[in-house]
């Protein structure tokens, strides 16, 4: 099946959804299909020229291809005979970020009309669409509660999972990610500072604000920490962060409530690592059974360091955390092949 | 730099069209540029025209320090930096309005659509910083339709120092895709003609089965199968190179093309005379006759003659091949002058 996978660019912007747009291309081709990814340029600032870009997106004549996948506004409002959508968000400074008074939406009549013809064309998006799917359960929710359509959650799957294949088990654990006060690094390092001197951790990523290396610099500092930690702040190469990875002895992800599972998760479990979260962490939860895949611990610097010293104390039971987290995930069944076979239904 | 370029595209459709955009783009992060391509679908079909020019008036691109736009009607996207490499127009609508090739009638509404697509055509081109084309044929056809000057940049071919020369064997080799209007079928009548045992090899595939079925039927009938080596596969870039290191010369032979063709330019890197007719059309920009090449009549009797004197005169052929390289050298066929000049 010759099938196009059309998503938004922002120009010079590379991120999340380019790099699943290019998976999604490439696990197509796997699967035996023809694909291909269109990039429509978008820009919402400023807002008076969303609509007509809009009318850009409607207005292509996408012909000599069998099967849309469409992943976010406005690439969505492509037409074709059959398309699926695999939504991964809508334009939120209409909908939920407009209710909180977050948005770019002009605060007059013409920010209204704008909403209202963001509003109309996703509804008729939507009821023209095959199948919608969304990444997760609270993009799925956001949409029914605004649009009044239900869809199913299709998580996506691990880019690279033949790349995480762990089996190491060096002295560390490992915390990637992006690097901001969401994520809560600060708070593994306040927590090593409470832990047993032989638990170290590396810290990988790129940092939001400078004042997010300066917050990590400090604290590490102030404690002491200097031969026990490792930070490598920079957007790293894949081969790195993938080596950081299937190294560690166990992997820390403490977010502050997230709506996803996280890619930093779903890869450790792939390389068969036990994780470290708290409770207030959100998605990530659904692959920590404590006593089976990890811990969760409180939000706090004491917590966090049992949690730590635990997984020093016994490496065997680290491992077979590992083992289990693997085994949870593999159970999701979040993979390529059938996340394929549900977006060409 | 934050450069885009951009072009449109048939999805699914991999050629010509989109090599000059995508080397260019290698070309230019190699240089340490950030560069965006963006592709938009464009369909030939007189009612569709109008709305997708539109499509193209819209979209936004002014986080780029400059935009490159190729493919029609990418020359419509507006900026306020905007080169043109103009590969063609809608040809249907122009040259080729008074042709088999125009599937719809000459009546008001198609000749007002035409009207109307002129006038466009030429205000997007009138916002352009530069207009530079592939070919002096494209560039008459500005200066006809649209009145508009432009400069012809030679596009190159990708990496072109793979190419070498190993020697010159008995074989003339004709990499292309296998398509009528690239007249594999000439060069095999022509064979029958010669009076040497030179050999020709065809490579490259076609849209569809029938062009190399009836190829191979001509073979047959021309008596010719001991000296042709029909691949009709799609070949690596690895076998293209080796073939042209060691072939004696390199025919290129289509109907009244805009451009040289990248066959030709791969030939001339790999030091290769070039086999051509009179009515090759932008081959001719750059075969010279005995100089690097011959250029036949159309004719399976004219081409066998020159096969035959490539076969024969090899110290000719040779030397028309040293003449092929330094011919790219004097028409500025490089990615270096193709920066130079699009980043001026």
């Amino acid at each position: 099946m010759k099938v196009l996978i059309v998503n938004n660019m922002a120009p010079f912007i590379w991120g999340g959804a380019e790099e699943l747009a290019v998976n999604l291309q490439k696990n197509l081709i796997i699967a035996g299909h023809d694909a291909e990814v269109m990039r429509i340029p978008f820009q919402w600032e400023p807002a008076s020229t969303i609509p007509s870009q809009m009318l850009l997106t409607r207005t292509l004549e996408i012909f000599n291809t069998d099967h849309v996948i469409a992943l976010k506004f406005p690439a969505y409002l492509v037409r074709h005979h059959r398309k699926s959508l695999w939504l991964l968000h809508q334009y939120r400074q209409a909908y939920d970020l407009y209710d909180v008074g977050q948005t770019n939406l002009p605060a007059d009549q013409t920010g209204a009309d704008i909403r209202k013809a963001i509003i109309n064309a996703d509804n008729e998006s939507f009821a023209e669409s095959r199948h919608i799917y969304t990444n997760s359960e609270v993009t799925r929710k956001r949409l029914l509660k605004h649009n009044g359509f239900d869809s199913q959650v299709l998580l996506p799957p691990v880019n690279d999972p033949e790349s995480f294949i762990g089996g190491q088990f060096d002295d560390y654990i490992f915390a990637g990610g992006r690097v901001n006060g969401m994520k809560r690094q600060y708070m593994l390092l306040e927590a090593l500072a409470k832990a047993d001197k032989r638990v170290k951790l590396i810290i990988a990523g790129p940092p939001e604000s400078p004042a997010d290396t300066q917050q990590l610099n400090v604290i590490i500092e102030k404690f002491s920490l200097q031969d026990r930690v490792k930070l490598d702040l920079r957007f790293l190469p894949r081969a790195t962060y993938v080596d950081y990875v299937n190294r560690a002895l166990a992997v820390a992800y403490i977010p502050f409530d997230e709506d996803s599972l996280g890619y930093v998760a779903m890869e450790a479990a792939t390389a068969r690592k036990a994780l470290i979260t708290t409770t207030d962490s959100g998605g990530i939860l659904g692959l920590v059974t404590p006593g089976e895949t990890g811990w969760r611990a409180e939000p706090t610097a004491e917590s966090l360091a049992e949690a730590m010293n635990a997984a020093f104390e016994s490496k065997t039971r680290t491992k077979q955390y590992g083992e289990g987290a693997q085994a949870l995930w593999n159970g999701l069944g979040i993979n390529w092949p059938e996340t394929i076979e549900a977006l060409l239904k | 730099m934050k450069i885009a370029l951009c072009s449109t595209f048939v999805p699914f459709i991999r050629g010509g069209g989109r090599n000059i955009v995508d080397w260019l783009a290698s070309t230019l992060t190699e240089a340490g540029h950030q560069v965006e391509v963006v592709y938009l679908p464009e369909l030939d079909v007189p009612d569709l025209l109008f709305q997708q020019m539109m499509a193209l008036r819209w979209v936004d691109l002014q986080a780029a320090d400059r935009v490159i736009c190729f493919r029609p009607q990418a020359h419509l996207i507006p900026h306020p930096h905007k080169i043109l490499w103009f590969i063609h127009h809608i040809r249907v609508f122009y040259d080729l309005w008074d042709t088999p090739y125009r599937d719809f009638a000459d009546n008001a509404k198609h000749c007002a659509i035409r009207e109307a697509l002129f006038d466009a055509d030429t205000r997007a081109l009138s916002e352009a910083k530069a207009i530079f084309t592939n070919s002096k044929v494209v560039s008459a056809r500005l200066k006809t339709y649209n009145d508009v000057d432009s400069e012809v940049l030679y596009p190159p071919v990708f990496e072109s120092e793979r190419f070498f020369c190993a020697g010159y064997n008995d074989e003339i080799a004709y990499i292309c895709r296998l398509e009528h209007h690239k007249r594999q079928h000439l060069l095999i009548e022509a064979l029958s003609f010669t009076t040497t045992p030179v050999r020709i090899r065809l490579l490259g595939t076609g849209s569809g089965p029938d062009y190399g079925i009836a190829l191979r039927q001509k073979i047959n009938d021309c008596n010719v199968a001991d000296r042709v080596i029909l691949d009709d596969r799609w070949i690596t870039e690895e076998e293209k190179v080796e073939c042209l290191s060691t072939c004696l010369a390199a025919a290129y032979l289509p109907v009244d093309e805009d451009s040289y063709g990248y066959p030709s330019l791969e030939a001339s890197h790999a030091e290769k005379p070039i086999l051509t007719t009179t009515d090759s059309g932008g081959v001719l920009e750059l075969v010279q006759d005995g100089y690097n090449g011959y250029i036949a009549e159309p004719t399976p009797e004219s081409l066998a003659i020159a096969m035959d004197k490539l076969y024969r005169e090899r110290s000719t052929t040779e030397a028309m091949g040293k003449n092929a390289k330094q011919r790219l050298v004097d028409l500025k066929i490089s990615w270096s002058h193709v920066l130079e000049r699009l980043l001026a």
